[in-house]
């Protein structure tokens, strides 16, 4: 994919919109992302990103659930609205014949969703079923329990859902009234990728949004992350047929460019594919586990950088050690050469294979856009991990990873116990 | 250059199946703009070939050709196409194992014959045998952890009893204890023939250098032997409601399954019927179960229907997540939905868009060359690449008739399978 087919305008109610020509296929993809999500809520309404998201699609002041449904599925679209901790987003892929009549449906949702009340209820009970459903596997259980340790109160400490005592009390008002606050034009980023050329998608997006104004009132900025002064143990006992060991380090938000790059090149080094460290280590050589890995989400603040594994109980101590190792390792050891190489070639790859469908580039562009990055973030990105050194990726090891972690560990009572001593012992050092 | 083929044909204007001399089958479609290529083996070594006393082998192989060959150490091949930006993995399933690298078009002549050498070559040492095991075990603990995972494993084995497809693709941690790597060779050289194969080649390569490479990399061959009996168990009839009830621990919700055995690639009009009744009972908002037991009567957090189209027996499935006190109307609902669509058939409206659905959904699964090359070998490797590009016309040519006529004949309301979790 060519960038230069690439452009992006600022229209003149402050839509920032980006188009990419591709007419490979008879496809054009759309995502609308909005400026709100996980990030802003406040600690008694945690899960409103979510709820909304739910909610959206059921109803505007021009339609029914069902006609949406309906309007969307009898010309085999998709369209769908999703939350997540840093922006919320409108996702739309059609045939090319059928865009302009769904990107109109789409405004219809993202401006004038009517939020029934018995759709917030019915979506409502869902979430709550789905928070209660979560609890069924391991790994949610132990990743929920890490995130809220890291985090304390922020709302990066808490599943996109909410929780059981925050959802039961949303209302259709809450919804109303954070919709109103975070959907505005000047808070939206369209990115449209597909057979579709730049003129077009302009003039349709002119239509569509152009009429659509900036209210007066100013933007609210979300709460910032402050950390629990220090890392814990948690041990959650299940009777399960393998342990899941997570290990958590507090790490840098995107806006820290340089670690941000270098911690992604290590994430690749770590976790990253079948001759990543950790697989060849714990997995390859010592068959402690199926699954083993690691993985650093982009965030706009305070981000974490996590380890796991799923071993067997009795191996539970063995794979601790071996998993807290190889993080101290990158600590103590600055990578050969060929290493950061291997690294660097399989991030940079993997990139390029990450943008081959329209909606995976129009998700892309859309997101650096509203990350703050611009989509100039892109193109330099390969250049950037390629003057990354093995010096600097051991300076943001030593950043990051030399101090104790969060531990967090679910499994059968007796592999808890060991674990729990030791973690215990070199927290108390 | 002489290149040793016996047949071509065109399957699309741009895409060409190739037999090899030797019985192997190239499938090939160039799409220049991606400067990538796609390399996905596809294997007819699933579990369903295994022979009667080594359940986990086909799976359990998967894994092993990763381990590499006498010229490959472990890890060096998923070095090699790591460090070149390339991505590999493989799958198991019934009917096929298959392998697939994605690499930069500069990279394919250097990593093709090292993919293809572990393939055909594959070491299985002892040594990386017993290590191997260890993880496929860690894979069996994962998936009991799974409540899905084995809902899923007991509605197989009471629809499919001892037939292949209720064989369980991982094995138990007991029966992959008893494998061993001599008989791993046996399964190997048995089934990674060239007439048991399929190369599907997608991607910025022309035809000729594809065929080329390909010819060259897949020669040798492993020297063929012959494994254990694999006795075909008849299905046995499902001719009245088989039960299954599962108490887990640390279940919040109960699941409910409906399964009817469905008719295999041999008819595939009837499958392709099937596929449309399963997208208008449970596909989407708008779908009769999804719109009456989630949205207006709210008995169900949520509910799909799913046909997974097999080579002998395919399976056609309602899945329903809810309250244990909803089980039984649940259950109720959606059988008198099956007596309506006996009695009533589909409108002409609602068949129209469900065409229109699939149709776009088919187009949107097949954007990217891993997705392509996954389609035609996986046709392939069950009956005939041709089949999966006729799949947009047979859709469209379905009936209102002969929709019902097929719900009538496969999905009964007297006589299913129906399993179900419930918290312990």
């Amino acid at each position: 994919m060519t960038q230069s087919l690439t452009h992006s305008v600022r229209l003149p109610n402050g839509i920032t919109l980006i188009t990419t020509e591709n007419p490979a296929t008879d496809i054009v993809a759309a995502r609308l992302f909005i400026r709100a999500g996980t990030r802003w809520e406040s600690p008694q309404k945690l899960g409103l990103s979510h709820l909304l998201a739910a909610v959206m699609t059921k109803g505007t002041h021009q339609w029914t659930a069902m006609e949406i449904a309906e309007k969307v599925e009898s010309v085999g679209a998709s369209l769908g609205t999703d939350a997540s901790a840093d922006y919320f987003v409108l996702s739309l892929k059609t045939v090319t014949a059928d865009f302009e009549p769904m990107l109109a449906l789409a405004q219809d949702i993202l401006c004038q969703p009517s939020l029934p009340p018995e759709q917030v209820e019915l979506e409502r009970q869902l979430t709550l079923q789905s928070i209660r459903a979560q609890q069924e596997r391991p790994f949610t259980v132990a990743y929920d329990h890490l995130r809220r340790q890291m985090y304390g109160g922020h709302p990066y400490g808490t599943s996109i859902l909410g929780t059981n005592a925050t959802v039961s009390t949303l209302t259709s008002d809450d919804l109303k009234a954070y919709h109103q606050c975070y959907f505005r034009p000047d808070n939206l980023v369209i990115s449209i990728c597909g057979r579709i050329s730049s003129a077009a998608a302009i003039a349709l997006a002119e239509e569509l949004f152009g009429d659509w104004r900036v209210p007066p009132s100013p933007l609210p900025s979300p709460p910032v992350v402050t950390l629990p002064a220090q890392a814990q143990v948690k041990g959650i006992v299940q009777e399960t047929q393998q342990s899941i060991i997570m290990l958590g380090y507090p790490a840098a938000s995107v806006e820290q460019q340089l670690d941000y790059l270098t911690l992604k090149l290590l994430n690749t080094y770590l976790g990253n594919g079948l001759s990543s460290r950790l697989f060849v280590e714990l997995r390859e050589k010592r068959g402690l586990a199926y699954d083993v890995s690691a993985f650093y989400p982009t965030r706009c603040d305070r981000s974490q950088f996590v380890a796991y594994i799923g071993t067997a109980p009795e191996n539970t101590a063995t794979a601790h050690a071996c998993l807290q190792a190889e993080l101290q390792r990158l600590v103590t050891t600055p990578l050969s050469d060929a290493e950061l190489q291997m690294a660097k070639n399989k991030l940079l790859g993997q990139y390029a294979l990450g943008k081959q469908t329209n909606a995976e580039i129009a998700q892309l562009l859309g997101w650096y856009e509203t990350l703050g990055l611009g989509i100039g973030f892109d193109t330099d990105f390969a250049p950037a991990i390629a003057q990354i050194t093995a010096e600097q990726l051991q300076a943001v090891a030593i950043a990051y990873f030399n101090t104790t972690p969060y531990l967090t560990v679910v499994g059968p009572a007796p592999a808890l116990e060991t674990i729990e001593a030791l973690a215990a012992s070199e927290l108390a050092q | 250059m002489h290149l040793p083929t016996t047949s071509t044909q065109q399957v699309t204007p741009s895409t060409r199946r190739t037999c090899l001399s030797n019985g192997l089958t190239l499938i090939h479609q160039s799409l220049p703009t991606t400067a990538t290529v796609v390399v996905d083996v596809w294997v007819r070594a699933g579990t369903r070939t295994e022979p009667d006393d080594w359940p986990g082998m086909a799976h359990f192989l998967e894994h092993m050709v990763f381990k590499g060959s006498p010229d490959i150490a472990p890890g060096e091949f998923d070095w090699l196409i790591e460090n070149r930006g390339g991505m590999t993995n493989a799958a198991t399933s019934h009917d096929y194992a298959h392998f697939f690298i994605t690499v930069a078009t500069e990279h394919l002549s250097t990593v093709l014959p090292a993919f293809a050498d572990i393939l055909l070559n594959a070491e299985i040492s002892e040594l990386e045998f017993e290590r191997e095991r260890d993880v496929v075990i860690e894979e069996i603990y994962s998936c009991q952890d799974d409540p899905d995972w084995l809902g899923f494993q007991a509605l197989c084995e009471s629809v499919y009893g001892s037939s292949p497809y209720g064989r369980s693709i991982l094995g138990t941690e007991q029966q992959i204890r008893q494998r061993s790597p001599h008989q791993m060779r046996c399964f190997h050289r048995t089934h990674y023939q060239p007439e048991n194969m399929t190369v599907a080649v997608v991607g910025d390569i022309d035809y000729h250098r594809a065929l080329a490479l390909v010819s060259e990399a897949f020669c040798n061959f492993p020297v063929r032997s012959e494994c254990p009996h694999t006795s075909v168990q008849d299905l046995p009839p499902l001719d009245q409601i088989r039960r299954t009830t599962l108490q887990l621990p640390r279940l919040e919700q109960a699941r409910l399954t409906l399964a009817w055995l469905a008719p295999g690639i041999e008819q595939l009009d009837q499958a392709i019927a099937l596929d449309i009744l399963s997208v208008i009972l449970g596909g989407g908002r708008s779908s009769r179960l999804v719109r009456e037991l989630r949205e207006e009567q709210q008995w169900v957090w949520d509910i799909d229907c799913e046909f997974s189209l097999q080579r002998d027996t395919s399976l056609f499935t309602i899945n329903a997540w809810l309250e244990m006190d909803q089980l039984e109307r649940v259950e109720t609902t959606i059988v008198e939905h099956l007596q309506r669509l006996h009695h009533q058939g589909v409108q002409s409206g609602e068949l129209a868009r469900t065409q229109r659905l699939l149709t776009n959904e088919y187009a949107f699964s097949t954007e990217t060359p891993a997705q392509i090359a996954g389609l035609y070998g996986y046709y392939q490797t069950i009956a005939d690449a041709t089949l999966a590009v006729e799949y947009p016309e047979r859709i469209q040519a379905t009936t209102p008739e002969q929709l019902q006529a097929v719900a009538q004949h496969y999905l009964s309301p007297d006589c299913y399978a129906v399993t179900t979790l419930k918290p312990m």
